[in-house]
């Protein structure tokens, strides 16, 4: 006898919170601050979004040179081989609003490691890495990594020689940022599906490097700042 | 000798005198904060993964669309005479969002997580500068409220 | 007034299917700084649209590349977008930003774009 078919687990209950977007976005369609339609097509838009296509574009790279060179050239010219067309997305098919057209893939060698941010506000290269996580819009981020790259670094990990040149982007204008690691030992011989699925999002950012066998990102518990911003 | 276009002095004004350290709670505001469920807890109780609530990509569009595009390539780009000051009234910057987010969070909302706080400080801010008003914003929170929750 | 090659009122369509910010390719006229060049970050006060950080003002950097050209963020966003401009990557010591930067870490850096403007020769 089959098994039922389990359903997956739902949130059954409609909390304060939901209620109140939706009150917020209907009466700044109500005030005519945007249309409904605009708003449904960008959300639309953004459900296709996440970090696969940047992850794929790493691990292309790895494997073929010429690919790295022109990834490093022509950021937005490489995002089209994994399928993202930075120019004619939604909704205006001259780029996308605050994630204009100007993807820099950032090379890292092993004497050079970047790492981004952006201070102003918190600009990310939505189209081909997805939404930001929540750690990548705080004060505490923005405001520290420029001025102690490596603390926190150390808080998120990674610690790296003294003689490795961090470089941290700070991505303030048009151009949005991702980085192209180092490939790492133990991957001799992988395929490009292999190399993608250990670039995780974090590593695309800077704050992690790609390993063998690590597939996800590290959860972030809350913690105090080793040089907290002081307001 | 670099040129600054003189309405960044007024903006620049206006933005200090916007008094954001001087700035009141939102009674309907304090509120949510208090009794909504926040999803981390929703999650828990029901046993689903999903790290984010249903709302939260609709909620980046909503701060999208508000902001019309950074540099307003679209309002900007309209020769004067077809510029609608009223339009541009009604946009909210994406760097002045996050700037007053990143202010009304420290003041108010610390102790709520990601994205509700980002939720309840794009209210905040969109009542401060008028944009509806708390009244508004309950009793639009009431029909939906009974529309969801109504069999 | 309009310059007569840009015409703002048609930036959308002048932009779509091209992207910005390469649809102000050509406009901004002869760069003023090449790769390589030393240059320093003008203290120019210190106004909110600008996207020019506190910590560059008064900086040496050295122009690591011509990124693009665009309007200034502090022009385009209050309609003065005939005047593009080019936008170099600059890459700054991180001893020079911050007098008690560790030694050890000698060689670290930022790397930020901003228009020419804010850069004048060291």
């Amino acid at each position: 006898m089959a098994e039922k078919h389990k359903p997956a687990p739902m949130v059954d209950e409609v909390s304060e919170f939901e209620v109140l977007e939706i009150a917020v976005r209907e009466l700044a369609i109500e005030k005519g601050l945007f249309s409904a339609e605009d708003h449904q097509r960008w959300t639309e838009y953004m459900h296709t979004l996440g970090p696969l296509p940047a992850a794929r574009l790493v691990a292309k790279a790895w494997l073929d040179p010429e690919f790295k060179k022109l990834a490093v050239e022509d950021g937005v010219k490489a995002s089209l081989e994994v399928g993202i067309d930075w120019v004619n997305s939604m909704p205006t098919h001259f780029g996308t609003p605050s994630d204009y057209c100007n993807l820099r893939v950032l090379e890292d060698t092993p004497k050079l490691k970047h790492v981004v941010v952006c201070t102003l506000c918190s600009c990310y290269p939505r189209p081909i890495l997805g939404q930001s996580p929540e750690w990548y819009r705080t004060p505490n981020y923005r405001r520290r990594l420029v001025r102690w790259p490596r603390q926190v670094l150390a808080e998120f990990g990674l610690q790296l020689p003294d003689d490795v040149e961090v470089r941290v982007e700070d991505s303030n204008q048009k151009s949005r940022f991702i980085v192209l690691p180092v490939r790492p030992e133990g991957t001799e011989g992988w395929s490009e599906d292999q190399l993608a699925e250990i670039v995780t999002r974090d590593c695309l950012i800077g704050v992690a490097v790609p390993k063998p066998g690590k597939t996800a990102n590290d959860p972030r518990p809350v913690r105090p700042a080793v040089n907290p911003y002081h307001h | 000798m670099a040129e600054i276009n003189p309405k960044y002095h007024e903006l620049d004004n206006e933005m200090r005198e916007r008094k954001l350290d001087e700035s009141t709670p939102v009674s309907l505001l304090e509120d949510v904060k208090h009794k909504g469920r926040v999803w981390d807890d929703l999650c828990e109780e029901y046993g689903v993964d999903n790290p984010d609530p249903p709302w939260r990509i609709t909620l980046e569009a909503t701060c999208d669309m508000l902001a019309g595009g950074y540099w307003e390539t679209f309002n900007v780009c309209k020769p004067k005479e077809e510029r609608n000051p009223e339009e541009e009234e009604k946009k909210l910057d994406a760097v002045e969002r996050r700037w007053e987010e990143d202010k009304l969070v420290e003041k108010y909302y610390e102790q709520v997580p990601f994205p509700e706080r980002q939720l309840l400080a794009l209210a905040h801010t969109m009542i401060r500068r008028g944009l509806f008003d708390e009244e508004e914003l309950a009793r639009r929170m009431e029909e939906v409220d009974q529309r969801l929750n109504s069999a | 007034m309009s310059k007569p090659h840009y015409d703002r009122e048609h930036h959308v369509k002048k932009a779509t299917g091209i992207g910005d910010p390469q649809c102000f390719k050509g406009e901004a006229g002869a760069p003023k700084f090449k790769v390589g060049d030393k240059v320093r970050v003008k203290d120019l006060p210190d106004i909110f649209y600008s996207r020019t950080q506190v910590y560059t003002r008064g900086a040496p950097a050295t122009v690591a590349e011509l990124v693009y050209e665009s309007p200034a963020p502090e022009d385009e966003a209050w309609d003065n977008t005939d005047k593009v401009t080019w936008f170099y990557s600059l890459i700054f010591r991180q001893k020079d930003l911050w007098p008690d930067y560790p030694d050890a870490f000698d060689s670290d850096t930022v790397e930020t774009e901003l228009p020419e403007r804010w850069l004048e020769p060291l």
